[in-house]
């Protein structure tokens, strides 16, 4: 991993101002040195290309009754989240929904909406988990 | 809908109700660079680096296990084997650098840090020898240090010398640690053919050949195979090596997406994915259940030693397909008070050391968490030791002794040690002697399947 003359005059600039009154072309070119061994060394380890989609998968299961899905979604909605698929059973009294959720362009992140979901399912008595689709994607596609 | 109802329904229940967890997420720390002739300035240097790369481990793990709803049950730090850079130090030195380690970790927010350890299959340097002797002290005045040394090798032989020394190592840690169940000795464990990125502790340690720092996962879930293998019912065993290697091949797939994500939130490599089906003493996590499941009346009833090659051998091929980055020890472990189901088949009488010998020969990793009488003469230790390095070192694979001779307690006693440790039944043991073999001292030779070139 080569650096540019540009971002290497801009880790010397950022060394002077560090060092201060000590700075000496010495002690400057050691620092600058060490920025770049750090530079170069995040840049070639991480190989790993981020595939995450941004999608949730919000399942869902409990005892049936009237306007579940709706406080569900009303709730999705105040967080500016996508439903982008919605499928579910009723078997007697009990139901199962799933949800494919994207929540890229929601201003909040998956721990506060995994944690607002927490209270909402406490307070309807059902059962709501939130993951991730990559958890999905890895164990059952290839 | 891009994936099915029950798919999405097969991955909530294993997480749920089926105790499928990533074991562990292990961060390798080399300490190869912490060395000083001074032992404050190296005690100084070794405390700065663990925090330094590991004070967010817990944190990012956390984090992830949220985003993906899979609880990681252990967060951990392994780091280079202690004899290697500090072999200049001392006994008294190595106790020092032990409750440093020990240190770093409660700063750090872990429960266990490995890699007290030394490899001797074919000698000792001073350093080495000074560090096995520093173990009794070093384990029994710290509570989150975890010590392993290698005495054998399918390419070295098996080093007599450093068994004679574990035993009587194992023997003074129960002695001094006797107060609590000699609990010290959960803490060490004696290798054959050690692996250099095994993720659990106590026997995990960064190896040489590791890059600077590094992520290793280790996943279980017994729990998992062992309710695929009741929904399969009565089926051959060509069809249940089938379900095995499918519910495997889903989990290890879960484990490399954590490992990865948790190696990128620290920002540095990913290194393996340790497939390994860990019991824990919570119920159906146990490994022994799987074997009942699998048809055997009791663990210890013969056929067991079938059923868990076929076991192991599923694991193995599944994770394989799974996962680009397979190492570790990789197979079923056959911890004794860590399952359940183990500690009924020995309380029952079904379950001798003998036969849990026989079943390390097609498992990893081997004589785990045995408790055994107080009394138990060292020399004793020292031929169960060497019994369990010759099966490593002729099936070149990882073999290891985690024994707790238990200060005063009897055949039929019981200790207690709560947590992921559980509770371990005495187990009895020949009363024979093979002092006489084992104090000849010296190394066995290397086989004839070392020579490979």
């Amino acid at each position: 991993m080569k650096l540019t003359e540009d971002e290497i005059r801009k880790l010397t600039l950022e060394a002077i101002k560090e060092l201060g009154d000590k700075a000496t072309p010495d002690l400057v070119k050691s620092v600058v040195e060490k920025s770049i061994e750090n530079v170069s060394f995040q840049n070639t380890n991480i190989k790993q290309p981020d595939t995450s989609s941004g999608r949730i998968i919000l399942t869902s299961f409990g005892l049936n009754s009237s306007g579940i899905i709706a406080r569900i979604t009303t709730k999705l909605s105040e967080f500016q989240c996508d439903i982008r698929d919605l499928s579910q059973k009723i078997m007697d009294e009990f139901y199962t929904m799933i949800m494919v959720i994207d929540i890229t362009n929601s201003p909040n992140d998956l721990r506060e909406i995994q944690e607002e979901m927490k209270n909402l399912a406490a307070e309807m008595k059902v059962k709501i988990y939130i993951q991730h689709e990559d958890v999905f994607r890895y164990m059952h596609r290839i | 809908m891009p994936y099915q109802f029950d798919e999405i329904l097969e991955t909530i229940r294993m997480t749920e109700t089926e105790n499928f967890d990533i074991r562990t997420v292990t961060l390798g720390i080399s300490l190869r660079d912490c060395v000083d002739r001074n032992i404050e300035v190296t005690k100084q240097k070794i405390f700065e680096k663990i925090i330094r790369y590991g004070k967010n481990h817990v944190k990012f793990a956390k984090e992830i296990e949220a985003q993906y709803g899979i609880s990681i049950a252990n967060k951990r730090v392994a780091v280079t084997p202690i004899s290697i850079p500090f072999d200049v130090f001392r006994r008294d030195d190595f106790v020092e650098i032990a409750k440093t380690l020990d240190k770093a970790a409660e700063e750090i927010g872990i429960d266990f840090i490995a890699g007290f350890s030394a490899l001797v299959q074919k000698g000792f340097t001073n350093g080495e020898l000074e560090l096995i002797k520093s173990i009794p002290f070093a384990l029994s005045e710290t509570k989150r240090v975890c010590s392993s040394v290698n005495v054998a090798s399918t390419k070295a032989g098996i080093n007599m010398d450093a068994i004679n020394l574990m035993s009587e190592v194992i023997k003074s840690l129960a002695e001094k640690t006797k107060d609590n169940g000699s609990i010290g000795c959960a803490k060490l464990v004696t290798y054959c053919n050690i692996p250099e990125d095994n993720p659990f502790v106590a026997g995990a340690f960064h190896g040489i050949s590791e890059p600077e720092v590094v992520i290793n996962v280790g996943i279980s879930g017994p729990g998992v195979v062992l309710d695929a293998i009741k929904e399969a019912g009565k089926v051959d065993l060509n069809t249940l090596a089938e379900v095995i290697k499918k519910i495997i091949f889903k989990i290890t797939r879960a484990g490399e997406l954590i490992g990865k994500s948790v190696a990128q939130k620290h920002n540095i490599p990913f290194g393996i994915v340790d497939i390994s089906l860990a019991p824990t003493p919570a119920k159906g996590d146990s490994i022994a259940d799987i074997l009942v499941a699998m048809g055997v009346e009791d663990v210890g009833a013969p056929g067991t030693t079938a059923a868990l090659a076929m076991l192991n051998d599923s694991v193995k091929k599944a994770g394989l397909m799974a996962s680009t980055s397979v190492g570790g020890l990789s197979g079923a472990f056959i911890p004794v008070s860590e399952d359940e189901g183990m500690i009924k088949a020995v309380e029952r009488g079904n379950l001798s050391l003998e036969k849990l010998e026989a079943m390390t020969c097609v498992c990893s990793v081997g004589l785990d968490m045995v408790a055994v009488p107080g009394d138990t003469p060292a020399t004793t230790l020292a031929g169960i030791i060497a019994d369990e390095c010759a099966i490593g070192v002729i099936n070149d694979k990882a073999t290891a002794v985690r024994i707790i001779p238990v200060h005063g307690k009897k055949v039929g006693d019981k200790v207690e040690y709560g947590g992921l440790l559980g509770s371990a039944p005495i187990m009895d043991v020949r009363k024979i002697s093979s002092e006489n073999f084992v104090l000849r001292g010296g190394r066995i030779p290397a086989p004839t399947r070392s020579l490979t070139n």
